[in-house]
């Protein structure tokens, strides 16, 4: 990796703006987040997230860029320059937040409740795909437990949940979960030990989707019976019950992908992945273009220079595939301006080529999906320092997802270029049983230190409850495949 | 002989001056032979004894200790002039109006700080709190740290463009000899040295041979001689590649001495004032040509307030 050539390609794109702001009639003030900068952060950010430069040195040169455009402005009638030159504070640019978004507040990890520690073969996941009813009250629900979760930090079950109240009536999800009364549900184990059921809070106070079970039960127990107030209990066994897999153990493979090559196949799959808007009918690709948000729009503007400067990095081989790929996915994408200077290439992978035809589509879908959830837990083998868990599948209000736990080293929740979650910086996909393809995005986090639960949202979504699913995960270093089973499950 | 190590850089750059306001009047400040000197204040090491000891601090006082703190700072090269024609146009209203901005409560997340009044607390703090309130007096002391430094380079920039080619040229001098090691802060010297290099380069390549700055490609050259420059390719591919030791910056750049008389200039060989030998091209590829060079002042003449003109060398 050729450090000093990667802060030498952003240093002299900042010197290339500059010659564009010094031009007459600079027209939007700076900071609009037109022009050169939107390309200038994208790069940036794209050398942080393969490690080519720090990010703090990426925000010194971003600052000095500023502060140097800024100074020529004075005398040119923009109100306030002085005072945004001393106190403009440069995380904006590569920091926590994502373009347009403020950084997530909130506390931060949580305790663990037991001491966190490599205990991966006393790890425990068990589908489970029961519906447990409650009724306190006025307050109505059912807890639709997905899967069972036993780790080094605990014992708790992946679930969903709708709720029913004079005023409320929620779908199938993970919200206002303050409104289950867990006070009033018993659980008891196969020996008479009893436990309590709670909201795991995290920092994001709209979105749980992890019960905890406290204390955590001894690890050999053969089943729990949960019951909901005013309802019988529901026994969830916790021995071997429906096969994990169809196929066996999960299948990994090793693959060759430079990390700049790894950047650009998540870029791609952002780009397939950003959502229009609210869920709907999928619309042809120019309207689809069109929807993108400025800010997005604006940094596909950087990808050439991305590439060019992954090439200076020498994290990408200028006979890398993958940028031509990338040019003839935005020109099918309707994106242009992008940059890239390689011929595109002909052939796209066959999962970008089936989210292509889906936006290509002009046949509405037929009815929608009902709202169900599907058990899963699948423990897969370690991609890039990260283990992750399958621990179920929810469709809900149109809108399908694969619910993991992401286990290993603490990771910031930085964002990258595009906006890309550098939290989970691999590439997520499900097949389904017609053989339509589905890229898994990071969506939500229940944030827990080293062991995360995130949803992420299949785009796009389920069409029929499919009775299996074949799901790769694909790292730098190493891809992972498997094949799933799928018992849908469907709250009354 | 090229770029002798034993001359300085500054040789064929004359003196200049700018006027300051300082307490109830406007001050003289000047630079001459590479040092920033008060010409209104006879004693500043005693007016900065009776500053520490809680009188008022002369802003010319100010602006020595800045041009001190930043003669050595790679800031300087990415916010100062790229050349004549990059104006740099802060004025002492910009820098009241910016140190203003800076004064505590100006800043929207000063709006947070805790009320001045204690207040009763139903339990006594935890240790998240004081973590979190160290965190915040961090960030405090960062941003105050981050403002006042913005506030010295503005200062040093109201000084005018002859003083700004000359702070230029002095951050050159600091690191063109270690150009391997970071600075302070952790940056790369080489990679900030080479966008200074094109960023200055590319605008008097235009005027030589009327290129597109795009199209110039620049690197730092190592080793004996003077570099290189060559003109490849054909219409948009069209590329003039210049590699040029760091030195070039200081040595010819900072001292107006980048093109004359339709060459461009590539190195000294007789640093001086008003009067140098250059080696210089006439076009890309050429061999270098040794010239005599001759300065004037510029309209304004030396030592004028409001000079903004350079040295005019001539051949």
């Amino acid at each position: 990796m050729d450090r000093e050539g990667a802060e030498t390609y952003l240093r002299l794109l900042a010197e290339a703006a500059m010659r564009g702001s010094l031009a007459p009639a600079p027209g939007a003030p700076w900071g609009s987040g037109t022009g050169r900068e939107p390309a200038m952060i994208t790069v940036g950010r794209a050398l942080a997230a393969v490690g080519a430069v720090d990010v703090a040195t990426v925000e010194k040169i971003m600052t000095d860029f500023d502060l140097a455009v800024r100074v020529r402005q004075f005398g040119q009638g923009h109100a306030g320059t002085a005072a945004w030159v001393v106190q403009a504070h440069s995380a904006r640019y590569v920091g926590l937040a994502p373009v347009g978004l403020p950084a997530r507040a909130g506390p931060g990890p949580l305790e663990p409740s037991e001491p966190a520690g490599d205990e991966e073969e006393d790890d425990r996941f068990v589908p489970v795909g029961l519906t447990v009813p409650f009724r306190i009250g006025a307050i109505s629900g059912e807890l639709c437990l997905m899967s069972f979760a036993h780790t080094g930090t605990g014992a708790r079950f992946i679930a969903a949940w709708d709720i029913r109240t004079p005023q409320l009536q929620t779908r199938l999800g993970a919200e206002s979960s303050g409104l289950i009364p867990f006070e009033d549900f018993t659980v008891t184990d196969d020996r008479g030990a009893r436990y309590q059921l709670d909201a795991k809070p995290g920092d994001d106070p709209q979105w749980s989707t992890e019960i905890i079970v406290r204390p955590a039960p001894p690890r050999d127990i053969g089943w729990l019976d949960v019951a909901g107030p005013d309802h019988p209990a529901v026994r969830v066994g916790l021995g071997p019950g429906i096969a994990p897999t169809a196929d066996g153990q999960p299948q990994a493979s090793d693959v060759t992908l430079s990390p700049g090559e790894h950047l650009l196949v998540m870029l791609a799959e952002r780009l397939l992945t950003t959502a229009p808007g609210p869920p709907g009918p999928p619309g042809r690709l120019r309207r689809r273009a069109a929807a993108l948000p400025a800010s997005l729009r604006a940094m596909v503007a950087g990808l050439g220079d991305v590439v060019r400067a992954l090439e200076a990095a020498d994290v990408l081989s200028p006979l890398s595939p993958v940028p031509a790929r990338l040019a003839t996915l935005c020109a099918s994408l309707d994106l242009d301006g992008h940059g890239i200077t390689v011929p595109p290439a002909a052939v796209l992978p066959e999962a970008w080529l089936s989210l292509l035809a889906h936006y290509q589509r002009r046949k509405p879908e037929p009815a929608p999906m009902r709202d169900g959830y599907a058990p899963l837990a699948v423990a897969l083998p370690e991609l890039d320092g990260i283990r992750l868990a399958l621990l179920g599948l929810l469709h809900a209000e149109e809108s399908s997802s694969l619910y993991v736990l992401a286990r290993g080293p603490e990771r910031d929740h930085r964002y990258g270029p595009l906006d890309i979650d550098l939290a989970f910086p691999l590439s997520a996909w499900l097949r389904d049983g017609g053989g339509r393809w589905h890229a898994a995005r990071s969506d939500r986090w229940h944030r827990g230190g080293r062991e995360n639960t995130i949803r992420l949202q299949l785009v796009p979504p389920l069409t029929r409850p499919t009775a299996r699913a074949e799901i790769i995960i694909g790292g730098q270093s190493a891809e992972v495949r498997t094949t799933v089973p799928l018992r849908w499950e469907y709250p009354s | 002989m090229i770029n002798s190590p034993n001359e300085d850089w500054f040789a064929p750059l004359p003196p200049c001056e700018a006027q300051v306001p300082c307490g109830e009047g406007r001050h003289v400040v000047r630079w001459e032979a590479g040092a920033f000197r008060l010409a209104s204040h006879a004693d500043p090491e005693a007016e900065l004894v009776l500053a520490a000891l809680g009188g008022d601090k002369p802003r010319c006082v100010d602006l020595a200790e800045a041009w001190g703190r930043h003669a050595a700072d790679l800031t300087v090269l990415s916010v100062g002039p790229r050349g004549p024609d990059d104006p740099v146009p802060v004025g002492w209203d910009d820098v009241d109006a910016a140190a203003q901005a800076a004064q505590p409560g100006q800043w929207g997340w000063q709006a947070y700080r805790p009320h001045s009044t204690p207040m009763r607390l139903a339990s006594p703090p935890t240790a998240a709190i004081a973590r979190a309130a160290a965190r915040h007096a961090q960030f405090e002391r960062e941003a105050e740290q981050a403002s006042q430094r913005k506030i010295d380079i503005l200062s040093l920039l109201a000084l005018g463009h002859a003083f700004q080619v000359r702070l230029t040229g002095h951050v050159v001098a600091a690191y063109a000899g270690r150009l391997d090691q970071p600075d302070e802060h952790g940056r790369n010297v080489r990679s900030v040295l080479t966008a200074a290099l094109l960023g200055r380069l590319a605008p008097v390549a235009e005027q030589w041979i009327g290129i597109d700055q795009d199209q110039v490609v620049v690197a730092l050259h190592d080793g004996p001689g003077w570099g290189s420059a060559e003109l490849t390719g054909r219409g948009a591919q069209r590329r003039l590649r210049v590699s040029l030791p760091a030195w070039w910056l200081a040595r010819v750049w900072a001292c107006g001495l980048a093109l004359t008389g339709r060459h461009l200039v590539v190195a000294t060989e007789r640093a001086g004032w008003p009067d140098a030998r250059v080696l210089a091209l006439r076009a890309p590829g050429a061999e270098p040509v040794s010239l005599e060079a001759h300065a004037s002042t510029g309209p304004h003449g030396v030592g004028s307030p409001s000079t903004h003109d350079g040295p005019n060398w001539e051949i």
